[in-house]
């Protein structure tokens, strides 16, 4: 996984808690086929998501508590999204994230939480640290990933990680 | 240095220590189920390796399995094939399976410690967020994804960032038909659900060590639901003597015992990043009107107005919003108001054998009401074998209660047991997200006795008031 965020679309849920049972409902666990499951991504809360073309989500605090499935952030990434910036995460979620490389957890600040409307054009520079909304030409700072996190990234994931 | 338990768990299995930073520790208990296993073992079968400790996995079959009679077949293809994998997986790697057959099934958190897997001051994954039950008998238990399932199938270790000690103490003794869960709903109702965050739980106090190991387990269950990656409660006799003669439990317990008596507690002045006391004796029932398990309130009160619940916070008043509006709740109605359609009585919080006697008692005092449909799925067969023996069955029965085998059944919406759109469950699980039941269900989360006193009279109910 590359930390390479383009300019994309970003849809915005105005809400904190959003939970692994609305990112992905439980009635889809069994489904091995990702395309599949991305079309039930968000189904939970927002069933036009998947349809919406979106290239991050922002969203308020404590986003993807719950179950572990690593079915939540797979369903979000087969659907496009390349990172999730939410002012905090719940820990199983941001693990899941970046463990089988399938999108950023990217922590933001509550200037950008309120700075960024849904359908805002955005794109983030990881290692310069700073978020763009293309829309409104503002930046915000992001917080930077931790160094294991950053480690398993650049490694494409926990499996390709090599602590020496 | 003065260490708490946590610490003294955390630093015994640590194989390469991240100073500060992450640190590879020592698993040495993996439960496997059938949901987020499968992608794990193909990865493993992928890369050619084998699992490297299958003596230390054990899998059951919980989350997709119907609860209804055991040798007819799944009528759900995509179940059938997960619980198939399973199988074969088992079988291909050499791990232990108790299957959809065997007498010892059951939720993989209630088999864990029913049969001696779970031991105090051990480390212990598996791929599903309820592990935090295990914690319950001082082991370090934490939920994990499919990834890192993979990872310590094939290395029996897990890299991790260390958590922060977390001190709960709960003061004095709960009142009458106040249980374990009133008390779990009651500390997220006042941390919220990501007061824990980054944090591992340990529950002291007069009204812990007063609890039963099904109590314990119940509040460690649930510490995932306040933000903590596992709870933990220190060891004492009533952990020793609930462990002792039990299936998997070593030859040397009574040596291990001694060792653990001398170790694991949190010593006198160690330091917790944070800390929060529940005054036990002033807890009443609880009941969740929203739509996570912070969203409670006691039952003598009524629904609050988003305003009020906002504590000034425009983020809460919206999720309280929001939350009312997929609940069909106004204001002010009364908690104990509200009319039910369904009562569920199971899951890894609340379906254990005393979780079900205190259901029975309230249930031999009347009969499900009118157009309630009442279901209790013990967690696991040997729960259920034991409940039979004690006549359970009966008194569910003849009250009008359906008496299932074991499974997650209606806490996670993923097996036949589902609510309709717009059906309110009573229901002793331990999430009440929006569709975590079933698609448009509505779910308020309660103890054992109060959903047995909510089936009675078909609304949520004080159960005080019946027994």
């Amino acid at each position: 996984m590359t930390v390479d965020c383009p300019a994309g679309r970003a849809i915005k849920y105005e809400r904190d808690n959003i939970d692994t049972d609305v990112i992905i409902p439980g009635q889809y666990l069994k489904i091995h086929d990702y395309s599949e499951l991305a079309t039930h991504a968000m189904e939970g809360m927002d069933p036009s998501f998947h349809s919406k073309g979106g290239s991050y989500i922002v969203a308020g605090r404590n986003f993807g508590c719950g179950s572990s499935r690593e079915h939540a952030p797979i369903a979000l990434a087969e659907s496009g999204i390349r990172a999730v910036l939410a002012l905090s995460f719940a820990r199983i979620f941001y693990r899941n994230s970046v463990d089988g490389a399938f999108l950023l957890p990217i922590e933001i600040g509550p200037d950008a939480y309120s700075g960024i409307s849904d359908g805002d054009d955005i794109s983030v520079d990881i290692d310069g640290g700073t978020l763009t909304d293309h829309t409104t030409s503002k930046s915000y700072a992001i917080k930077p990933f931790p160094g294991i996190i950053r480690r398993i990234i650049d490694s494409g994931g926990l499996f390709g990680y090599d602590p020496e | 240095m003065a260490r708490t338990l946590f610490d003294k768990v955390w630093d015994s299995h640590t194989v390469v220590d991240g100073e500060g930073g992450p640190a590879l520790l020592y698993v040495d208990r993996h439960l496997v189920h059938e949901v987020t296993s499968p992608q794990a073992f193909e990865g493993l079968r992928l890369a050619g390796r084998r699992v490297r400790r299958p003596d230390l996995t054990v899998a059951t079959v919980d989350h997709n399995i119907p609860t209804t009679r055991r040798g007819l077949p799944i009528i759900d293809q995509t179940s059938r094939v997960q619980i198939s994998t399973l199988e074969s997986n088992c079988r291909q790697f050499g791990v232990t399976l108790f299957g959809m057959d065997s007498p010892h099934q059951g939720i993989v958190h209630v088999i864990g410690p029913q049969l001696g897997i779970t031991l105090p001051g051990s480390t212990i994954v598996c791929g599903d967020s309820h592990t935090s039950t295990h914690g319950a008998f001082g082991a370090f238990a934490l939920g994990i994804g499919t990834s890192e399932v993979e990872h310590v199938l094939a290395t029996q270790t897990i890299w991790l960032e260390k958590p922060r000690p977390y001190l709960v103490t709960m003061d004095g003794r709960p009142g009458h038909m106040v249980t374990a869960k009133d008390l779990i709903l009651y500390l997220i109702r006042e941390i919220g659900t990501g007061g824990g965050a980054g944090h591992v739980f340990e529950y002291a106090g007069e009204a812990v060590r007063a609890m039963s190991m099904e109590q314990r387990m119940t509040i460690c269950n649930m510490s995932i639901e306040g933000g903590a990656r596992a709870g933990m409660v220190a060891p004492d006799d009533t952990t020793y003597g609930y462990l002792r003669g039990r299936r998997y439990v070593p030859d040397d317990f009574e040596d291990m015992v001694d060792v653990w008596r001398g170790t694991l507690h949190s010593d006198p002045g160690a330091k917790f990043a944070k800390s929060h006391t529940v005054r036990a004796d002033a807890v009443a029932p609880q009941v969740s009107w929203g739509t996570n398990p912070g969203m409670t309130c006691d039952i003598t009160e009524s629904v609050p107005h988003p305003d009020e619940y906002s504590r000034g916070d425009p983020d809460r008043e919206r999720g309280a919003r929001r939350a009312l509006e997929y609940m069909g709740l106004e204001p002010s109605t009364q908690m104990a108001d509200i009319r039910v359609d369904r009562v569920f009585i199971g899951s890894c919080t609340n379906a254990r054998l005393e979780d079900l006697v205190q259901a029975a008692e309230v249930a031999k005092l009347g009969r499900v009401a009118d157009g309630v449909r009442a279901m209790v799925v013990p967690g696991s067969q040997t729960v259920k074998e034991e409940a039979e023996a004690r006549g359970l069955h009966d008194v569910f029965i003849r009250a009008g209660f359906e008496w299932r085998n074991s499974g997650c059944s209606m806490c996670l919406g993923m097996n036949p047991d589902i609510l309709e759109p717009g059906q309110r469950c009573a229901s002793t699980s331990n999430r009440n997200f929006e569709g975590r039941q079933g698609a448009g269900g509505r779910t308020h989360l309660l103890s054992p006795a109060m959903a047995a006193a909510a089936a009675l009279t078909g609304r949520l109910t004080d159960v005080r008031e019946m027994a």
